[in-house]
């Protein structure tokens, strides 16, 4: 038996008319404001906007999709493609860690040295702090699962 | 909200014309999805981390047009267009833009 169907909350409603674009402006200022400040609220319109691509892109599988679907189950694709992708992780953080400690064993001076510490360690951050904006806004994304 | 690439909505009158509305977007695909990307330029056929990621740019586009559209009053977008470009390479600008009309009734 089925579970019985729970009335939405006035959240949720607000929260469908603002997809659909059926608040008047003072109403869809408001609630942008709501949007704002609450984070339950912010997940429910990325769901829904989820909802609306998908409903945007119903187009049906094509024979290839089938063949896709299946190598991605395949376990020595599946396995080849991890192995593949860890290989040259390992490597390249090998290759980076190696050609820090040829530099920090060398004969090149002080300066040069920090400078280029600096250089690496600034692009290491960098690349840190930008994988950290995407992890944190990758939930309020909703066009991640478009396929075409 | 209707969105036609036709000057006018067809069976409908348009009452007032709003002005140009437009929706772009720059996305990219993560690196591990370029690398697969390049190898599959070197055997052929579809590559669908790029298709996904126009797909994604297309659609993200289009809900920016609306979405100023829909603030401006709009009851319809016609004589729609997109346009695409290259950033850089593995990012895709995509825009989306027309006239934003309010029809009669």
């Amino acid at each position: 038996m089925s579970a019985p169907l729970q009335e939405p909350s006035r959240e949720q409603l607000l929260a469908m008319a603002y997809v659909d674009g059926e608040l008047d402006p003072k109403a869809r200022a408001e609630f942008e404001n709501e949007i704002g400040l609450r984070e339950d609220v912010r997940r429910e319109v990325v769901q829904l906007q989820r909802l609306g691509l998908l409903a945007r892109s119903m187009a049906g599988p094509e024979p290839i999709d089938h063949e896709w679907r299946k190598l991605a189950r395949d376990p020595l694709q599946k396995t080849s493609t991890v192995l593949a992708f860890a290989g040259m992780a390992v490597g390249a953080t090998g290759l980076a860690a190696l050609c820090a400690w040829q530099v920090w064993k060398s004969d090149m001076e002080a300066l040069p040295k920090f400078l280029l510490a600096a250089l690496c360690g600034g692009a290491l951050l960098l690349f840190l702090v930008t994988l950290r904006g995407r992890l944190r806004t990758l939930p309020y994304d909703p066009y991640t699962e478009i396929e075409r | 909200m209707i969105l036609c690439t036709t000057d006018n909505v067809p069976g409908r009158e348009i009452a007032e014309t709003i002005g140009l509305v437009r929706g772009n977007t720059v996305r990219s695909r993560h690196l591990g999805r370029d690398i697969s990307a390049s190898f599959k330029r070197l055997v052929g056929g579809e590559i669908e981390e790029y298709t996904k990621l126009l797909a994604e740019s297309r659609e993200q586009a289009i809900d920016r047009m609306v979405a100023e559209a829909r603030a401006r009053g709009a009851d319809a977008v016609v004589a729609m267009r997109f346009t695409t470009s290259e950033i850089s390479a593995g990012a895709a600008e995509f825009v989306a833009y027309g006239t934003a009309v309010k029809l009669v009734g």
